[in-house]
């Protein structure tokens, strides 16, 4: 009943980089626990990269899904991943060391029914509409499970649940001073949901690029993970937050450099303070 | 706002085998919470969740959006997306009502409906504003001939080549319904929430009651909106991301947005239900 | 008494902030072509019209004033969680959430203008230099007062929601109600100046957009200072209107009548917003008149 608006040309895919994404997000998320084996809390950044790697494998189902023209806006469709995610994921950390697969599962349900939902009920039609639904809430649940992880050492209810107040350098435990007692799950929340959405919205058009794409995502990925490194501060050891920010910084300055590079292959042309070049009949 | 411009063909059609399944899932899953929790809170809960999830579902379709070519002038309604413009004025809501939660639900859910129907209806009216004073442009509708309300001609005031423009009566009242029931959803969702997790959270984390409250406001918050965002997409989904309000033929597929948010937010309601219930 | 004195002075802060804020948002998203304009911009190369209209796609302005608000308002949380006195916090956050805005901002244009190289479309590094630090001045603006708004409504006014979660709401609330009142004075306005005044613009002529300035060739500068005189002092009174009223009501009425007073009170504003609404609709029925003869009302 759709017609496709965009075809995916060469490049890797999708269900390489899908298959890729969710295998290096759930190691790199199980990478964390090794702060609770060593009691540390350094391994936190990997938290930030298991959500770099759910972005871009998100970036290019978004890609899929919104070839199709849905009807509304791009940025939609992160609002409903993490939306369904959030939720997976919060009651997925009841399990302990199990969260992670938990909320892979519990997420590829509710997707499985939105996906239902929005393709029979709806009656959009669209091919690829339920297993890009499961796909998103399993990135959704992933990524906020990265950005907890990252910012409270563990993914773990106890540790997202419990913070702690220094006060006259006596360190008094909080429930306010948390990551879900102080609502960051929000900020998270909402720096998935843009990242998500971002790199195919801005790079939509004619001449698409999937490395080009692929590496906005990383960069996306990347500067999102700089400002969780910042909000981890008070949550964890401020050595730690600053290896996740270092780690940050970097991945975003090689990214952001890579991405106006590819940018400057594709465009047409790339002009310094030059007037608009004359074209045939206008 | 995507510049793919091409509109999918999901037709006005309701495709009956697909709405009994959606609805025996609800049935289920409003089962399952019935034979795991009982008749208490959890299930009171589950039924609050539902019917929010529904009225936000519902609430969308009166919302008038144009989305690009409103900005235009080239079609009426307000120009921006639709589930972000019902979850502006539905989560304005949500915070009138979370302020009024310890009056009850019936005073703080109203509170939050009039929340959100302000918003819509101050919004509304400054799109006319702008529309008439700074273009100088009158509102007519694409769709209908006359105002349903008012009884006023539309196509004489459609300008040429367009398809109308502004925000005729009709739409303005739409808006207000619109953020009103917007507005009602979010907060009972949060409601139904914040009483369970109040109640169930200390035993859980074996903490006194005073000292959770702010891990059930902000779990319960994050429901809400997660849960509204849901229900507001797939009704954008429904009505393909436009809408000129109630008098608008789409509004009549609304139908199968109500049963797909019902099972929609069922689904959603029970995991959310189920972290401090199991 | 005096906690109703203190809380009217702080609602009227609020609003204040909140007018601030709306201007400077629908300044920057007109600046930066975002929201529902964004799609002429889209257009017009395609259409053979190349320019040097920035075009900064990052989403709509709900979901993108979502995050910098949210951001903004985590951020300074945070800081505010380790002692850190709340302006500094609060300027903090909004400067690093700034940040993210720019980048944001660029890797938009260039994504959307490399996008674009087969219609001719040439990346400007000049506009991508100029236009986005000019954005991320009016963004900071609208992320501080909004920020701060959220601040003095969980600080002094004591909403039982913490404040990343109040830059959720007030984000997406501030986006909605500045990209549904000032995108059609820019989208109509400016972009299609050189179609007929009182007029939506026909859909033939999508993607003709002005790209010529008084002198030289037109930029988003040019466009922020023609929204800035209707289209964004109007996007502030709306969000000052509704922060202030929705905050009044509830500071002022809420104790009488258990909650039944602010809900009447809202009742009424609702129905005097609609009694405007009405005028301006008929003001505006009588005094442009028709288009066409109400006689070929039968064949439109």
């Amino acid at each position: 009943m759709t017609v496709k608006v965009e075809k995916i040309e060469g490049g890797i895919p999708h269900t390489t980089i899908m298959i890729a994404g969710l295998i290096a997000s759930l190691v790199f998320l199980y990478l964390t626990y090794a702060n609770v084996i060593m009691g540390t809390e350094y391994f936190a950044f990997f938290g930030g990269l298991a959500t770099v790697a759910a972005l871009i494998w998100g970036s290019h189902t978004i890609k899929h899904l919104c070839s199709y023209g849905i009807g509304t806006g791009v940025p939609s469709a992160g609002m409903i991943a993490f939306g369904s995610g959030v939720i997976a994921m919060l009651f997925a950390t009841k399990y302990g060391i199990a969260a992670p697969i938990v909320a892979v599962v519990l997420a590829a349900v509710i997707g499985l029914i939105l996906g239902y939902l929005a393709n029979n009920v709806l009656n959009m039609r669209i091919p690829v509409m339920i297993q890009s639904l499961v796909e998103m809430a399993i990135i959704g649940a992933l990524v906020l499970m990265g950005y907890a992880a990252m910012m409270t050492g563990s993914f773990e209810l106890t540790s997202l649940t419990t913070g702690n107040v220094q006060i006259l350098g006596l360190s008094l435990p909080s429930y306010q001073a948390s990551f879900l007692g102080g609502a960051l799950i929000a900020t998270a929340f909402m720096l998935g949901a843009i990242a998500i959405q971002h790199p195919f919205n801005a790079c939509l058009g004619p001449n698409w690029t999937q490395d080009r794409m692929l590496m906005l995502a990383a960069e996306c990925g990347f500067l999102s993970m700089i400002t969780a490194a910042i909000m981890s501060m008070p949550l964890i050891s401020m050595s730690a937050a600053l290896v996740s920010l270092f780690v940050a910084i970097i991945g975003w300055y090689y990214t952001y450099a890579k991405y106006i590079e590819l940018s400057k292959r594709d465009a047409a042309a790339w002009l310094e303070s030059k007037p608009i070049p004359d074209v045939e009949g206008h | 706002m995507s510049a793919i411009g091409a509109k999918p063909a999901a037709g006005a059609a309701v495709d009956t085998t697909a709405m009994v399944v959606g609805i025996i899932i609800l049935l289920l899953v409003i089962g399952a919470t019935y034979y795991l929790f009982g008749s208490g809170l959890a299930f009171m809960a589950l039924i609050g969740i539902i019917i929010g999830g529904v009225l936000i579902g519902f609430g969308v379709h009166f919302v008038p959006v144009g989305g690009a070519p409103a900005a235009m002038g080239q079609a009426p309604g307000i120009a921006t997306g639709v589930a972000m413009l019902a979850a502006g004025a539905g989560l304005a809501g949500l915070f009138g009502g979370a302020w009024a939660a310890e009056m009850g639900v019936v005073v703080a859910t109203i509170t939050g409906a009039i929340g959100g129907g302000l918003m819509m209806a101050i919004t509304c009216m400054f799109v006319n504003f702008i529309y008439v004073f700074g273009m100088g442009i009158p509102s007519a509708s694409g769709k209908v001939t006359k105002d349903p309300i008012t009884g006023d001609t539309q196509p004489e005031f459609k300008s040429q080549g367009t398809e109308g423009h502004g925000l005729p009566f009709v739409s303005y009242v739409g808006g207000v319904i619109g953020g009103l029931f917007g507005g009602a959803g979010g907060t009972l969702i949060y409601l139904v929430l914040l009483d369970l997790y109040e109640e169930e959270l200390p035993a859980m984390m074996n903490a006194l009651p005073a000292q959770i409250v702010p891990i059930a406001v902000a779990l319960a918050g994050m429901f809400a909106i997660g849960m509204f965002l849901v229900n507001a997409v797939l009704a954008a989904y429904n009505i393909t991301g436009t809408i000129e309000g109630p008098h608008d033929p789409k509004f009549k597929r609304f139908p199968r947005a109500v049963v797909a948010s019902a099972v929609a937010s069922a689904i959603c309601g029970i995991v959310a239900i189920m972290i401090v219930a199991v | 008494m005096e906690s109703i004195v203190f809380g009217i002075g702080i609602t009227a802060l609020a609003g204040a902030l909140a007018t601030v804020a709306g201007a400077a948002e629908n300044t920057e998203s007109d600046i930066g072509s975002q929201g529902d304009p964004n799609s002429q911009v889209q257009l017009a190369p395609q259409m053979g019209y190349i320019h040097r209209i920035f075009n900064k796609a990052v989403a709509g302005e709900p979901p993108a004033y979502g995050l910098w608000i949210a951001l903004g308002a985590g951020i300074a949380w945070a800081f505010m969680a380790m002692q850190i006195n709340p302006i500094l916090a609060i300027v903090l956050g909004s400067g690093i959430a700034v940040f993210v805005q720019g980048v944001y901002a660029t890797t938009a244009y260039l994504g959307r203008t490399a996008s674009l190289a087969k219609f001719g479309q040439p990346v400007y590094v000049d506009i991508l230099k100029s236009m986005t630090t000019v954005t991320m001045a009016h963004a900071f603006v609208a992320i501080f007062a909004t920020v701060t708004l959220c601040h003095l409504i969980n600080a002094a006014l004591g909403h039982p929601f913490p404040l990343p979660l109040l830059g959720i709401v007030w984000g997406i609330a501030l986006g909605a109600a500045g990209s549904a009142t000032g995108n059609p004075f820019y989208g109509k306005e400016r972009q299609y100046q050189n179609q007929k005044f009182g007029a939506g613009v026909p859909i033939a002529a999508s993607g003709n957009i002005v790209r010529y300035a008084e002198a030289g060739e037109r930029n988003s500068l040019d466009n922020g200072w023609f929204s800035a005189k209707l289209g964004g002092p109007a996007s502030g009174v709306c969000f000052g209107l509704i922060v202030f009223l929705e905050l009044w009501r509830t500071v002022l009425f809420e104790e009488i009548g258990a909650g039944w007073g602010a809900i009447i009170i809202g009742i009424i504003i609702i129905l005097v917003f609609t009694v405007i609404d009405r005028y301006i609709e008929v003001w505006a029925r009588k005094n442009y008149g028709p288009y066409t003869k109400p006689a070929e009302e039968a064949s439109s």
